[in-house]
């Protein structure tokens, strides 16, 4: 199967307000996905129809092949950490989860084991026999981090997953992530662009409830044929018309506000490179043009591939939040 | 609406282990707190006069004179059960056990004299007359009572069954383990489980604690009457938790939940039986909810009792599919 999930004409209001306005995306198999958007573009609520916690005005959604009308199909092969859910704050951990693992049709021998693997994955077995209500905030989300990551589901939905997670243990969940993909194919929401650009590999920009932008990252961020070069100095006219000839090279601009002052005295300065997407030897191009930019006299700084997510998720967004 | 699927083995667990939760969660404590201290106090305020007076036969007399007991215990008990079944006010009650009181202070409470009370009425109700005379009367009285109370009662235990879930969103950790169908009927039979095993602690409690003090009913017919008044109030409570499950099922907030409980279940009765002041067929309100027709779980006649029960079944049916098809449907 091509895709896991596959959204079509997806809409959703409450009341007046409309949340979701005829979206439609696909998620390719064993890929990590992120969903990004503005507060309110309608990420959570995306979330919950695939879910099937909240019922879809129009559209349908299928997750594995199966319309999520009927997601009891889906038990134990999709699995969520959904925002703002709660746990029971007066059972042990241990207990909660274990529930959840017989309903999955584990003895309690198997549950336990299962239960305890996975909160060693978040660094919570030491804390199976707490009680929720005593944990702090960032063990609480690890925990519900580890619910989502109990038995072996195929697709699984993380809504905002190193929200209030120190960086240490958000780096430790990037990384599970990341070794997650091998076995399922993950959903990630996400405001932290850097973190979505460094863990996913396709895309869906939601904006006031529509999709503006769907696509692999490399796609968006064309990170295949563009690069910025921070020098030293700028750039004279003669310089760019010497470096443009360079074969291989379709276009270099040096922007107007391409000089920035990194502070103690050290100033930086960017051209953007953008090379033809069918120039096969890319390695080749770039090592060309550094050795015209250091016969220059100019020294390079710094080479990255591709725009930021953030230029393209702030230009499709247009820079603001749907709640002011 | 057809029922999407349920499976009967996430019913078992979720409902074993929404029984042992509603102690956790404080609102099984609560109900049981509230369902103990109601079934005790009318035990005791219908126990107490008997045991005074067990207590002074046996210092004026040596030893208590079992029939006079009895039948002074039916004249305690008479009015309790006229008054569930609607036939004497309050008011009439309190004038008839004050009289009482004065005949056994200016009297001394001779058996000759109190003797004399029980077969006063001629005419007699068959129903009150099985009750208090073919069967432990004492007994039947604190049922009686039991059966009119305890439906106020089981709202603090049956409102939150998954109101409180729904609010924080604390079913989401379910919804993609289980189906909604499973959720529901598990708690829904959770609830039950609890509030029977409520039931049996008081109706053994009371039971153990009468047989004791009394010890002037045969201890088979006690225990056989008290297994009937167990069934009868645990096949009770299902309709009115069945009630609580649907307003649990339609509202977001557990507080909300609790209130339009207490509403329903305590209006639905205040609204028939006033009602009928001014306009008698108001009267049938009272059978919106088992109200019009419970006292017959207590009936002499089996197949009244078999019916008042399946009644019971019925109701608790109907409120259950009603509450189960906005579930299904809803947000969450």
């Amino acid at each position: 199967m091509t895709h896991v999930v596959s959204i079509q004409g997806l809409s959703k209001s409450f009341g007046r307000i409309q949340a979701l306005s005829n979206v439609s995306f696909d998620v390719p198999s064993h890929s990590i996905f992120g969903l990004l958007g503005p507060n309110g573009a309608g990420k959570t609520t995306l979330f919950s129809i695939i879910a099937d916690f909240l019922k879809a005005d129009a559209g349908r959604v299928e997750v594995l092949g199966i319309d999520t009308r009927n997601i009891w199909k889906l038990c134990g092969r999709l699995s969520i950490l959904p925002q703002d859910a709660r746990f029971q704050r007066n059972v042990p951990i241990l207990e909660q989860l274990v529930f959840f693992q017989l309903l999955a049709g584990r003895t309690k021998q198997q549950a336990q084991e299962e239960v305890l693997q996975s909160l060693e994955l978040v660094g919570l077995q030491s804390f199976a026999k707490r009680r929720v209500g005593s944990l702090s905030h960032g063990m609480v989300k690890r925990l519900e981090i580890a619910q989502a990551f109990l038995g072996s589901p195929e697709v699984i939905l993380l809504d905002e997953p190193t929200a209030g997670l120190d960086p240490a243990s958000a780096r430790q969940i990037r990384d599970l992530v990341k070794q997650l993909q091998q076995s399922a194919t993950i959903i990630v929401s996400s405001h932290n662009l850097d973190e979505i650009q460094e863990l996913c590999d396709h895309v869906a920009i939601l904006n006031l409830g529509s999709l503006v932008l769907s696509g692999s990252v490399d796609e968006i961020t064309l990170a295949d044929r563009e690069y910025i070069l921070f020098l030293s100095r700028p750039l004279q006219d003669t310089e760019l018309q010497q470096l443009s000839s360079i074969d291989g090279v379709r276009s270099i601009q040096m922007p107007s506000h391409a000089g920035a002052n990194h502070g103690k005295g050290s100033a930086e300065y960017l051209v953007r490179l953008n090379l033809s997407a069918e120039q096969v030897n890319q390695d080749g191009v770039l090592a060309a043009i550094l050795r015209g930019v250091l016969d220059m006299g100019v020294t390079p700084r710094k080479l990255t591939e591709g725009r930021s997510l953030e230029s393209q998720f702030l230009e499709v967004t247009g820079g603001q939040s749907s709640h002011p | 609406m057809k029922l999407k699927t349920i499976t009967i083995g996430h019913v078992r667990l979720i409902s074993l282990y929404w029984s042992r939760y509603a102690v956790r969660s404080g609102s099984g404590l609560v109900y049981l707190m509230i369902a103990l201290i109601f079934g005790l106090s009318m035990a005791h305020i219908l126990i107490m006069p008997v045991e005074q007076l067990i207590a002074r036969q046996k210092r004026e007399m040596g030893n208590a004179d079992p029939q006079f007991i009895k039948k002074t215990i039916i004249d305690i008990g008479r009015p309790v059960i006229q008054f569930v079944f609607g036939q004497k006010t309050l008011e009439e009650i309190g004038q008839e056990s004050m009289a009482r009181q004065r005949s056994f202070r200016d009297k001394d409470g001779g058996p000759e004299d109190a003797a004399a009370g029980p077969n006063k009425d001629a005419d007699i109700d068959p129903w009150i007359t099985f009750l208090l005379e073919k069967r432990p009367a004492l007994l039947s009285a604190i049922f009686m009572l039991l059966i009119f109370g305890m439906p106020f009662a089981i709202s603090f235990l049956g409102y939150n069954q998954v109101s409180g879930d729904i609010q924080s969103h604390g079913l989401r950790y379910l919804l993609l383990r289980t189906e909604r169908s499973s959720i529901y009927f598990g708690r829904f039979l959770g609830t039950v489980i609890f509030s029977t095993a409520v039931m049996a602690i008081i109706v053994v409690t009371i039971t153990f604690y009468l047989g004791m003090k009394t010890r002037i009913y045969p201890a088979g017919a006690l225990t056989l009457w008290a297994l009937h008044g167990f069934l009868a109030l645990s096949i009770l409570m299902v309709p009115y938790i069945a009630v609580c499950s649907l307003i649990s099922a339609s509202v977001d907030s557990p507080f909300l939940s609790l209130v339009l409980a207490k509403v329903v279940i305590a209006g639905v009765l205040l609204m028939g039986l006033l009602g009928s002041i001014y306009w008698k067929p108001a009267k049938y309100l009272l059978y919106a909810l088992p109200w019009g027709w419970q006292s017959n779980l207590l009936h002499p006649e089996p197949a009244r009792c078999l019916l008042a029960a399946l009644g019971c079944l019925v109701y608790a049916g109907f409120f259950l599919f009603l509450g189960y098809y906005h579930f299904e449907r809803r947000d969450l």
